[in-house]
């Protein structure tokens, strides 16, 4: 690099960098992050508890046995969650022990008797967490017990509108002969967790009714209900198949992940790119920097500049991201298995980051820093801006399509456009792509480069003396074919 | 090789529009040289030519003895009519930077844009940002920017513009420091007192084309002597004076163009009798009259080749 663009590349760095708004927008990320998760949190925990009731016409109250195997559930769902944990393909999961507690929660509740006090203490403060959710008003609170159908109804219907219920369930008809008599009765149309998790309680208890009366052994019953569950695998040595573990299937979706970060920096720092232009020019100020350095000596200085500045963001934020990643199987246990830490670090991912933050770029500031250097102010800038943005988007509608076939047509359609093909390689890295391609598209990247800055850098040499209305397409097309 | 500066039928269009025509102009080394013409007129394209910025579409320039300007960027200074700073930048940061930016090294920028700038009264500025100085200030640290690397040769377009008396002093006073000193320096100016006072060489542009250049005293040679007054009074008299050819009344100063056949020593006892006469002076026309008379003389010009066409 000359001496000259490295003088300015230098001062637009400690330019940026020297600047505590730098810094705010660098720790902004993670706050923001930080934020966004908690938000989630906050909300769940201060989600109201939500009372409901149930509305029993039936002769055989079976409404009644349903509330209490729901209430039963929320201690079945949860062992079940910890049941679940033992791996699929381990002799313990056809163990009938195991399986008759997944279907007979009464079993848990005599288990959770016999089981020692600290123990039970500790389980019953993490159930009590999730009946904090719903609470059964049993129709004798309400006082609503013993009322003819029709005052029963406009009793809890002025409950319901009055806020006092959440919501109440209606048994007119006995539902194990027939559905038709069910009703779910709500003002809130949006949320719809407490019917989901009554319905699925209902319809356990009234198939093993409907079982009862088909006279079906329940080991048979149990049988017939057995949910199909294809274990993920993978071909292996011969005839032999392996299992996918979760570490591997994240580490095909990471490129996601490194597209949408790759993105969000290229954007960035092509975005900072332009405003600068932008302001040097309306700033006066860059006629005096021609009288020492040639344009393009100013137009690579400034590009480097800013790419640095574009790498320290991105750099930073790599390193919270690590910290995030190094944390958070401390934090939530499940995350260990993905083994994070070890895709982060995966020596293909990081490369094809780098090097295709860069190229990506390099590509974009090119365009911006041509755009920039022929707007007079950021309004126009703006407008100029409008159909590289959408360019800009298309890599992430694609994302998900690419990492899901990663050396499909699509894929490859997307590779060989010269500004998607540092997203679209990023993209496919877990494919990962044959060699020549890395060969092919690298000599691809670099010719649209030369010709992208080439282009960019006669565009600048006048533009940026410009002033008045900013010039019309022909006009730019004919600086591009001056020497 | 005696000259800074020659250009040699030098021309630049931007589309249909001449901005420079066949221009030819010589700049003698150690010297002062004014560059004058409206607003529009093509000084600021020539200079744009002579930085390299631009390039011309006929014609040669040589600079300090090197066809490209771009050969010796590091021996030149220049200032710019539109002038801009980094704002969040220190004063003595961007001194230093444009002395970098010109070669030299690290440390000697550092230290000689302090020395400047504590020289010419910003000491107390070193360390602070750009945008809190005033206009005046503004100019003066971006004039020390231009010619921290003393320049061979220094182009400074509208020094003056802007400039309260005390900073346009100083600004005269850095352009005659560099004269002393060996340089060449070639403004260009709208002050045509300026230009009277500091130059040793001017010319002029007009819609294009040069319409002279020399010396001062080259340039008002030939032309009609005029009368110079100073006087107190109501100056509307002073347009009935007879033989009167030309009358430009400033209220407190006038200058008079008599016709041929009219007598200097009659129009003062004429003027004697209407105004209270400070100062009489019958001698060669202002620089503000030749300009003035020249941008009739090529506006007529031009109008006449343009019905006989």
């Amino acid at each position: 690099m000359a001496n000259k663009t490295l003088l300015v590349a230098q001062r637009e760095y400690l330019d940026n960098v020297r600047t505590k708004t730098f810094w705010l927008g660098i720790l902004a990320f993670p706050a923001i992050f930080v934020v966004a998760l908690g938000i989630g949190w906050v909300m769940q925990k201060t989600k109201q508890t939500q009372s409901y009731t149930v509305a029993d016409f039936t002769e055989s109250k079976i409404g009644g046995e349903i509330e209490r195997a729901a209430r039963a559930s929320t201690l079945a769902d949860f062992l079940r969650a910890e049941l679940d944990k033992i791996p699929k393909d381990s002799e313990y999961y056809r163990d009938p022990q195991v399986v008759a507690v997944r279907e007979h929660p009464e079993l848990l509740e005599q288990g959770l008797q016999a089981m020692p006090e600290a123990m039970r203490a500790q389980l019953q403060a993490r159930l009590q967490d999730a009946k904090a959710k719903y609470r059964y008003r049993s129709p004798d609170e309400l006082g609503v017990a013993g009322l003819e159908r029709e005052q029963m109804m406009a009793a809890l219907n002025q409950r319901v509108r009055d806020g006092e219920l959440f919501a109440y369930f209606v048994f007119d008809k006995d539902p194990v002969a027939s559905l038709d008599g069910l009703a779910y009765v709500s003002e809130n149309q949006t949320d719809n967790e407490l019917g989901n998790w009554y319905s699925r309680v209902a319809t356990r208890i009234i198939q093993q009714q409907r079982i009862q009366q088909a006279n079906i052994p329940a080991a048979t019953a149990r049988h017939i209900r057995e949910e199909v569950d294809f274990r993920p695998t993978k071909p292996g040595a011969g005839a032999e198949i392996e299992t996918v573990t979760k570490e591997e299937k994240a580490n095909k979706f990471a490129p996601v992940a490194f597209v949408y970060l790759l993105w969000i920096a290229v954007f960035t720092a092509a975005q900072m790119l332009l405003t600068n232009t932008v302001e040097e020019k309306s700033n006066r100020i860059i006629e005096v920097l021609l009288s020492s350095v040639s344009p393009g000596e100013l137009m690579s200085g400034k590009i480097w500049g800013i790419g640095l500045t574009g790498l320290t963001i991105v750099g930073s934020w790599v390193v919270f991201g690590v910290i995030g990643v190094w944390l958070a199987p401390k934090l939530v246990p499940s995350f260990a298995e993905l083994n994070l830490l070890a895709i982060v670090g995966d020596p293909l991912y990081i490369a094809s980051f780098l090097g295709y933050f860069l190229t990506g770029y390099l590509l974009f500031a090119a365009m911006l820093v041509a755009i920039g250097s022929v707007c007079n102010s950021l309004k126009e800038a703006q407008n100029l801006l409008q159909p590289v943005f959408l360019l800009l988007m298309l890599p992430l509608f694609a994302m998900i399509p690419i990492v899901q076939e990663p050396n499909g047509l699509m894929a490859r359609v997307f590779t060989y456009i010269p500004i998607y093909t540092p997203f679209a390689m990023m993209n496919r890295a877990s494919g990962p792509p044959p060699a020549v391609e890395y060969v092919v598209t690298t000599a691809l990247i670099l010719v649209s480069l030369f010709v992208a800055f080439k282009a960019a850098g006669r565009i600048f040499r006048v533009g940026v003396l410009m002033t008045g209305n900013p010039p019309k397409l022909k006009e730019i097309l004919s600086w591009l074919r001056e020497k | 090789m005696d000259h800074a500066l020659t250009l040699d039928g030098v021309t630049k269009r931007f589309g249909s529009f001449t901005a420079v025509s066949d221009l030819s102009l010589q700049v003698p080394k150690g010297c002062i040289y004014g560059f004058l013409g409206q607003n529009g007129a093509g000084k600021t394209t020539t200079i744009r030519m002579v930085m390299s910025i631009f390039h011309p579409d006929q014609g040669r320039i040589s600079v300090l003895g090197h066809p490209d300007a771009s050969e010796v960027k590091d021996r030149l200074g220049y200032l710019p009519e539109e002038k801009g700073l980094y704002k969040k930048m220190k004063t003595a940061e961007i001194v230093a930077y444009f002395g970098k930016l010109k070669g030299m090294d690290r440390s000697t920028a550092n230290h000689k844009a302090r020395e400047l700038l504590t020289r010419f009264g910003l000491g107390d500025w070193l360390d602070k940002k750009c945008e809190a100085m005033s206009k005046g200030m503004g100019q003066k640290v971006q004039v020390l920017g231009t010619i921290i690397h003393d320049p061979e040769l220094v182009i400074l377009d509208e020094p003056f513009s802007g400039l309260d008396p005390v900073n346009r002093d100083t600004m005269r006073d850095i352009i005659l420091d560099m004269k002393r000193q060996g340089r060449t320096v070639i403004f260009s100016t709208h002050g045509m007192e300026q230009a009277e006072q500091l130059c040793d060489y001017v010319m002029m542009i007009h819609k294009s084309r040069l319409e002279f250049a020399g010396t001062l005293t080259e340039i008002k040679q030939g032309r009609d002597l005029g009368i110079q007054l100073d006087y107190d009074g109501d100056g509307r008299a002073l347009k009935d004076l007879p033989g009167a050819a030309r009358v430009n009344d400033n209220g407190k100063h006038a200058e008079i163009f008599l016709r041929p056949d009219a007598d200097p020593q009659q129009a003062l006892r004429w003027l004697l009798e209407q105004v209270t006469v400070k100062r009489f002076d019958y001698r060669e026309p202002s620089l503000h009259e030749v300009f003035i008379r020249t941008v009739a003389e090529a506006d007529q010009r031009l109008l006449a080749a343009a019905g006989g066409r």
